[in-house]
């Protein structure tokens, strides 16, 4: 029997029980929808979050030297040769499309003085317009201004730091550190620009300075302990990990490099991610369990309310593979339809209300960190193709699992015993 | 129709069709447990949280000088630079109901330093038998043992003791300040390594006896910087305190009594902030299983036109054809109920007491100073329970009344003649 | 974090610098003009040396404790010291020593040494009132700073400079200013102030006792007093003193430290 024929007849059964095929679909409508608009947000705020966090952190990958996480010495950091393949290869065409932002750091610790005490402080030498669109840093701004190209003995200081060396803009302070000799270097500051991060160990103990100066003071010509790079989104991390790796896959062998993700250089991050999407799908599977039982519920009752209907079908030489067929395609036919209705209108609806973004500020408590990250209340939807992709199978899936039942009773209707039926 | 058996109508309906309400039946049951099990994996992460930022190591209540915070001078001691009767204060505090245990701390900052490595750390001085009591972050040691009051005995976090490379049974000198300005040091024995999971905690802090780091600091056993105290429900901490408060003797200097919420507002908003979503999810899983419900029902009574029909036509008001309606929703309702609750309870009790390990999915996580561990454990909330089945039961009325009103309005006339 | 143990750490190798006195140039007679920079650098070579040895004692004073304390100490250049108490009697033997960038405290009481990382050099020097600072400074007074003089005359009969010394623009140092006031006949400091950037004094230090150690005149006692702590002081006052001992870096070793003697 032909497929069409099958689909004819599942579609007039359905428009037969108009008000219970209505029902029954605006469920999986109202279901289809918000779960686009759930997973829209979902997606969209783990953008967010990990998008804040890279940028706090070395980025969605970083280049270093391999010893350098673990022991934060300058002798660890990354050698100039290697730095400068590295931003070549960020340049260049295949890669510069993807690369939002790159800062080449140095980072260390040290001791800041003042006439008001010392305190043990991170600094990083950054170059200003690379780490301005890098990080957030420069719009923590809270008074004075951020790094300039042309900075000599510029500090960029946190609101904590300036209170306990009772700091203020245009202060002197020294910084004291082991240089790539060995030997304890100072260097002398003086404050352009304070910034809040809102954590208090960053407010408290980062400096940045420009990463001149830091090379000067410490010795160390071009070289920097990291290369952080920040991609157009987390989809690309991949393959802008993978193609440095191989592209430098002579430094790396040596021990000079190493290239790491975001996932592995702040784990807390990828977990705080996989658990928010480890709950939302917990929930929306429950929630497309109960309306599958709903579907099920539907498609099973006009079922057997078409007993006669079905007998006379099979003695007119329709098989019960082919009965079971029909039902099938009744309960997929209902919940594919209503389903991509649902998932286009949920679309289409939070795009148009949401689409700048769904501020949760009255929601979230201020000033919300996780590992060191602050959280922005407004969350921006994300309509990611695969998430689509994904969204239609369960639906599909969800429309054959809850046809299933309804179709085998269907198949092994007993045609003699069917024309018992008044229908 | 004064005595008619409304829930025998009801139920006999039901029973007719089994399947379909069962199904319905089902569909009800899998919200109900969805909402259980959702927020009780939620309040099972809360508390964690909960617990880590407090039970873990602070308390969930904690008693200072009034001067003490934020500086932490060595100074400002309990009572004032005179003292206080500790043992008579933690009397005292112990007597309160709500107080599981209390325990007296004394902190002081220093070096640990063992061959050629030297660390900066913080001394927490800790009465070994109380402590346990209070806190947790004792109970597991990755390795070795408590230290015994009165020895020179010390404990590190997980991360000092990679950095220093010792293990148990080392030998540590440890380099402090003394109250009277004297460079205080002495050499201790590792004779345990903990781990809290917070990295800060894991690699600056060590544990020793209290009465031992007096007498480094010299400091006299009167003095100490704080009492932590832990209550049985982490959120009637601010009761507690304020009940505390009121029983503490003034002594040398004014004392502050200050529950968790105080010391980490953020995890206080973030947990409040839990609690706040409850309302939704319920709201969305009923609102999904209304649906079928009403479904169902329309269904029911449209097949049953006929029967109403009989009934309106011997007298029934329409209000009795509501009434048989609305007691057949009523008893699935029911129905959906206990099955829902024979589908929730024992899962509820599995994932309570022995929730499985989600290392797979994630690593620990540190949230506003708390720890997240992986795991996918739930706590009981029989409040929730009642709310979630009250509103099952509100869901499954309230789909029932169009249906119901439809039912009342047969035609009895135009029904029976086969319309 | 501990101050004294950060303090007693932060054994400077120029710890000599405030402490121990080297060569003093004898006074030439003035001829002339005086020429600021050129007297700022004798008073500051008053406060370094080639070798040396001495003995002092160190009272501080603060809000919570009164300390007294007696000490040796040693310097060769700037790069080279130790420092062994001799008193109070219970830390007899503690003594540190600083060679090259390394710093090790060797602990009597536990007969043990301990190596301390410079990151760990914090405020104080000893729970004193002078810092790790006014001990590390390896470079002179002129060269971080400009020397102007300010006033030429009596004070209380005495005939002095005063000297104003304000920062190049990129001395490693946080001073907004430093102010110096030097005997005219012996070029002896007799204070100094120390000003932070707003103008403010900060602290100030005062030198008396002029005695003559080894055919040297040098200010016995030296007082810091910090301004936002009236109560508190720290002084220091020479017992001994000796130059040109003919030390060399092998005397600054390990094996020394840990010497009781």
């Amino acid at each position: 029997m032909h497929i069409r024929v099958i689909i004819r007849l599942a579609l007039r059964n359905l428009r037969r029980q108009l008000r219970r095929t209505v029902l029954t679909a605006s469920s999986m409508v109202v279901g289809g929808g918000l779960l686009i608009f759930s997973y829209a947000l979902g997606d969209g705020s783990h953008e967010s979050w990990i998008d804040a966090g890279v940028r706090t952190g070395s980025g969605h990958v970083t280049v270093e030297g391999p010893e350098f996480r673990l022991t934060k010495r300058i002798e660890d950091r990354l050698p100039t040769n290697v730095r400068g393949e590295v931003e070549q290869l960020l340049a260049s065409p295949e890669m510069a499309s993807q690369v939002v932002a790159v800062s080449a750091r140095l980072t260390i610790s040290g001791l800041a003085s003042s006439p008001a005490g010392a305190r043990p402080v991170q600094i990083m030498g950054v170059q200003p317009i690379d780490e301005a669109s890098f990080s957030s840093f420069d719009e923590q701004l809270v008074e004075g201004r951020y790094l300039e190209d042309g900075d000599d003995l510029a500090a960029y200081v946190g609101v904590g730091l300036m209170d306990s060396l009772d700091l203020r803009l245009g202060s002197r302070l020294v910084v004291q550190a082991q240089d790539a000799e060995q030997e304890i270097a100072a260097q002398l500051l003086r404050v352009v620009g304070v910034f809040r991060s809102g954590v208090p160990q960053v407010d408290q103990s980062v400096i940045q300075i420009p990463l001149h100066i830091g090379s000067e003071w410490l010795g160390v010509g071009g070289d920097v302990t990291n290369v952080g790079v920040v991609v157009t989104d987390s989809d690309t991390v991949a393959g802008v990990a993978a193609r440095l790796d191989n592209e430098l896959a002579d430094f790396v062998s040596r021990g000079d490099a190493y290239v790491m993700d975001w996932r592995e250089s702040t784990p807390a991050l990828a977990s705080a991610v996989a658990i928010d999407e480890f709950g939302n799908h917990l929930v929306w599977g429950v929630l497309f369990i109960i309306i599958a039982f709903g579907i099920m519920n539907t498609v099973l009752m006009s079922t057997l309310h078409r007993y006669r209907e079905f007998g006379v079908l099979q003695a007119l030489g329709l098989t019960p593979g082919q009965t079971g067929a029909i039902v099938l395609a009744e309960g997929m036919t209902l919940t594919a339809v209503s389903g991509f209705l649902g998932v286009g209108l949920g679309l289409w609806l939070t795009w148009y209300f949401f689409g700048d973004g769904l501020d949760v500020s009255g929601l979230i408590p201020e000033d919300m960190e996780f590992s060191g990250v602050i959280i922005d209340p407004v969350i921006v939807p994300l309509f990611r193709v695969a998430r689509l992709a994904q969204v239609f199978v369960f639906i599909l899936a969800i429309g054959a699992l809850a046809s299933v039942y309804p179709a085998v009773r269907a198949a092994r209707i007993d045609t003699a015993e069917a024309m018992k039926f008044e229908r | 129709m004064r005595n008619v058996p409304w829930p025998r109508l009801g139920w006999r309906n039901l029973e007719r069709h089994r399947k379909r309400t069962i199904l319905t039946a089902l569909g009800l049951a899998v919200g109900f447990f969805a909402c259980v099990f959702i927020v009780g994996w939620s309040q099972g992460i809360m508390n964690e949280m909960v617990e880590s930022a407090t039970s873990l190591v602070n308390g969930q209540v904690e008693i200072h000088d009034a001067e003490y915070l934020p500086d932490r001078s060595m100074y400002d001691t309990i009572g004032g630079r005179g003292g206080a009767d500790i043992e008579g204060l933690l009397e005292i505090i112990e007597q309160d109901v709500t107080v599981i245990a209390a325990a007296p701390r004394l902190y002081a900052g220093g070096l640990i330093s063992s061959g050629d490595a030297t660390n900066a750390g913080m001394f927490m001085g800790v009465d070994p038998v109380r402590e346990v009591r209070l806190t947790r972050f004792l109970d597991e040691l990755v390795e070795g043992r408590l230290p015994l009051s009165g020895q020179n005995e010390i404990l590190v976090g997980e991360e000092m003791a990679r950095q220093l490379a010792v293990a148990v049974d080392d030998e540590l000198v440890i380099v402090g300040s003394g109250a009277d300005g004297s460079m205080a040091n002495d050499l201790f024995t590792l004779v345990g390594v903990f781990r809290t999971g917070l990295p800060d905690l894991d690699s600056t802090f060590t544990v020793m006896p209290i009465d031992v780091l007096q007498s480094f600091v010299v400091l006299p056993a009167n003095r100490v910087h704080e009492i932590a105290v832990a209550t049985v429900d982490p959120f009637g901490a601010p009761t507690t305190a304020t009940r505390l408060a009121d029983a503490l003797p003034e002594g040398g200097s004014p004392l502050e009594v200050v529950p968790w919420m105080e010391l980490n507002p953020a995890l206080a908003e973030y947990v409040a902030l839990g609690d706040s979503v409850y309302g939704i999810i319920v709201t969305f899983v009923f609102g999904i299983a209304i649906f079928g419900v009403a479904n169902s029902m329309l269904m029911a009574t449209y097949e049953r036109r006929r029967e109403f029909a009989v009934m309106l036509a011997l007298g029934a008001t329409p209000r009795s054809v509501w009434a048989v309606v609305l007691s057949e929703a009523f008893t699935i309702g029911l129905f959906s109920l206990a099955l829902g609750a024979v589908l929730t309870f024992p899962l509820m009790v599995w994932f309570h007491n022995a929730p499985p390990d989600m290392s797979w999915l994630y690593g620990d996580l540190a949230l506003n100073g708390a720890l997240l561990r992986p795991s996918l454990r739930v706590e009981y909330d029989f409040a929730f329970a009642g709310f979630t089945a009250v509103s099952l039961l509100v869901t499954v009325v309230l789909a029932a009344l169009y249906p119901a009103l439809r039912a009342g309005r047969t035609p009895p006339a135009d029904t029976l003649s086969g319309l | 974090m501990s101050a004294a143990v950060i303090e007693w750490s932060g054994m400077a190798k120029r710890l000599i610098a405030v402490l121990v006195f080297g060569y003093m140039v004898m006074p030439s007679p003035v001829v002339g003009q005086t020429d600021p920079a050129a007297i700022m650098e004798q008073v500051d070579r008053l406060l370094r040396g080639d070798s040396s040895r001495g003995v002092a004692t160190m009272e501080v004073v603060t809000e919570n404790w009164e300390r007294r304390m007696t000490m040796e100490l040693w310097s060769l250049g700037t790069e080279y010291s130790l420092v062994r108490l001799r008193a109070p009697q219970r830390e007899a033997g503690t003594a540190t020593l600083m060679a090259e960038d390394d710093i090790w405290n060797y602990l009597p009481k536990v007969d043990r040494t301990i190596k301390i990382p410079s990151s760990m050099m914090g405020g104080s020097w000893m729970g004193s009132h002078f810092t790790n600072d006014d001990l590390v400074k390896e470079s002179q007074l002129t060269e971080d700073y400009v020397v102007e003089l300010a006033f030429e005359g009596d004070r209380d009969n005495v005939a002095v400079w005063e000297f104003v010394l304000t920062p190049k623009p990129d001395a490693p140092v946080f001073w907004g200013r430093l102010e110096y006031q030097v005997r005219q006949d012996d070029y002896m400091p007799i204070w100094t102030r120390f000003y932070d950037e707003d103008g403010e004094l900060s602290r100030t230090m005062a030198y008396s006792e002029f005695e003559e150690f080894d055919g040297r005149l040098v200010p016995a006692l030296m007082e810091m007093q910090p301004i936002d702590k009236p109560g508190e002081k720290t002084a220091i006052r020479y017992e001994e003193l000796e130059f040109d001992i003919g030390v060399d870096e092998n005397f600054f070793s390990l094996r020394n430290l840990q010497d009781r003697r």
